[in-house]
């Protein structure tokens, strides 16, 4: 009769878990990618619910704070990037929300690159100008087709960078049936050994 | 509920970990040998129940049901709470690893005093009352682990009647819901199997 009883209730769990299928967990996720020079963060709990008014803080990789700021009505918080010596570095995105809830991110240098390059050309231009006297036309076609490149490139890419955007942020989110069923497992496997113990006590 | 790694301060830390380890292995000394599947499955009901989103008011929430195993469980709670925990923590990254001490406190505490308020009540004769016990011990034990919460982050400097009132609203839906599946639940043990719920 009792083994009935929790053979009954062991099901109802499976089809629990198994009609549950779209799983979130539930945290607070801060998502951060760069555009042009600045910085664009999202913040949501899993649901899909904003993180509104929370807390944004910007790290670098010593830990000194950069700068601050709040999430909009949409969860969303941008910021330009500060100074460049930073960039070389990894940036750290804090986000505080409500009720205890925390999340980091983190901006690899290798995403800031693109950036570098944008700030080192805006600081090379006037120079460059400067000593572009005598190899005018060439140098200003070499510019143009540079400019070219990188337009057709940002084109080509964009879906592409969308696409990963997607794919890191639903990687944070879901929660797999195996890992659920897993920890159920663990659970039956810790206190199947609490019982054995307790057993050899008797 | 969970409060999420990198918030807290040592000192908070180290006093969680510290009650929770205590209250643990007290309930580990108590435990009888026959409860041992009881305390599991319940473990697990906790595990899986977080994952069950109530897309009812302002914010983010989820089931916690520590009512229902307090009630079931009595001390055996924290152990119970404990295991679900570490392993949400670990596979869901729900609150973390450094928190888990006070994640335990903050929801297994609730639940005993509910067990020690509500363990008689829910046991009575009259069907009508014991119904209406269970519905209180579900909401009881989400309204202290909210004031329980609300509290610990008055030490991150978050006011606490800020903090008290967000939990509260925000958690309020799953109150009543906790409550009516907990009256559900005790209804059914009351007439499938009275004797769960003599067990302490």
């Amino acid at each position: 009769m009792k083994n009935k009883l929790y053979l009954f209730l062991i099901i109802i769990f499976f089809t629990v878990v198994v009609i549950y299928k779209p799983v979130f967990a539930h945290k607070v996720n801060v998502f951060a990618y760069v555009e042009g020079d600045k910085i664009y963060t999202e913040s949501y709990f899993n649901d899909g619910k904003k993180c509104i008014n929370s807390k944004i803080e910007v790290f670098d990789q010593q830990g000194n704070k950069l700068l601050e700021g709040q999430t909009d009505e949409e969860g969303t918080f941008s910021f330009e990037i500060p100074e460049k010596e930073i960039i070389n570095a990894d940036l750290k995105i804090v986000l505080t929300a409500s009720m205890g809830h925390r999340a980091e991110y983190i901006i690899t240098s290798n995403e800031l690159k693109g950036v570098r390059e944008l700030i080192e050309e805006k600081v090379e231009e006037p120079i460059s100008m400067n000593d572009s006297e005598e190899p005018e036309v060439s140098s200003l076609n070499l510019k143009e087709i540079k400019l070219l490149i990188e337009e057709a490139l940002n084109e080509k890419l964009d879906p592409i960078l969308s696409e990963i955007r997607e794919i890191r942020k639903s990687q944070t989110d879901k929660i797999s049936t195996t890992e659920i069923i897993g920890g159920l497992g663990y659970i039956l496997g810790i206190f199947g050994i609490i019982a054995y113990f307790l057993s050899r006590k008797r | 509920m969970h409060i999420s790694e990198g918030i807290l301060s040592a000192p908070v830390l180290i006093t969680g970990a510290g009650l929770t380890a205590t209250a643990v292995g007290y309930s580990l000394k108590k435990i009888e040998y026959k409860e041992v599947p009881k305390v599991a499955i319940l473990s697990s009901v906790f595990f899986v129940a977080s994952l069950i989103h109530v897309p009812l008011g302002p914010a983010s929430i989820h089931l916690i049901l520590n009512g229902l195993t307090g009630l079931l469980l009595g001390w055996s709670a924290f152990p119970a709470i404990l295991v679900a925990l570490a392993l949400q923590g670990i596979l869901f990254q729900f609150g973390g690893i450094t928190t888990l001490g006070i994640n335990t406190l903050n929801m297994a505490l609730p639940a005993i005093i509910c067990f020690y308020l509500f363990n008689q009540g829910v046991r009575s004769k009259n069907n009508f009352i014991a119904q209406i016990l269970a519905f209180l011990c579900g909401f009881l034990a989400v309204l202290l682990s909210g004031i329980m919460v609300a509290v610990v982050l008055v030490f991150t400097g978050e006011g606490f009647l800020q903090a008290a009132k967000l939990l509260l609203i925000a958690h309020f839906p799953v109150m009543i819901l906790e409550g009516v599946l907990t009256t559900f639940c005790i209804g059914f043990l009351r007439k499938v199997k009275p004797e769960i719920l003599s067990i302490g």
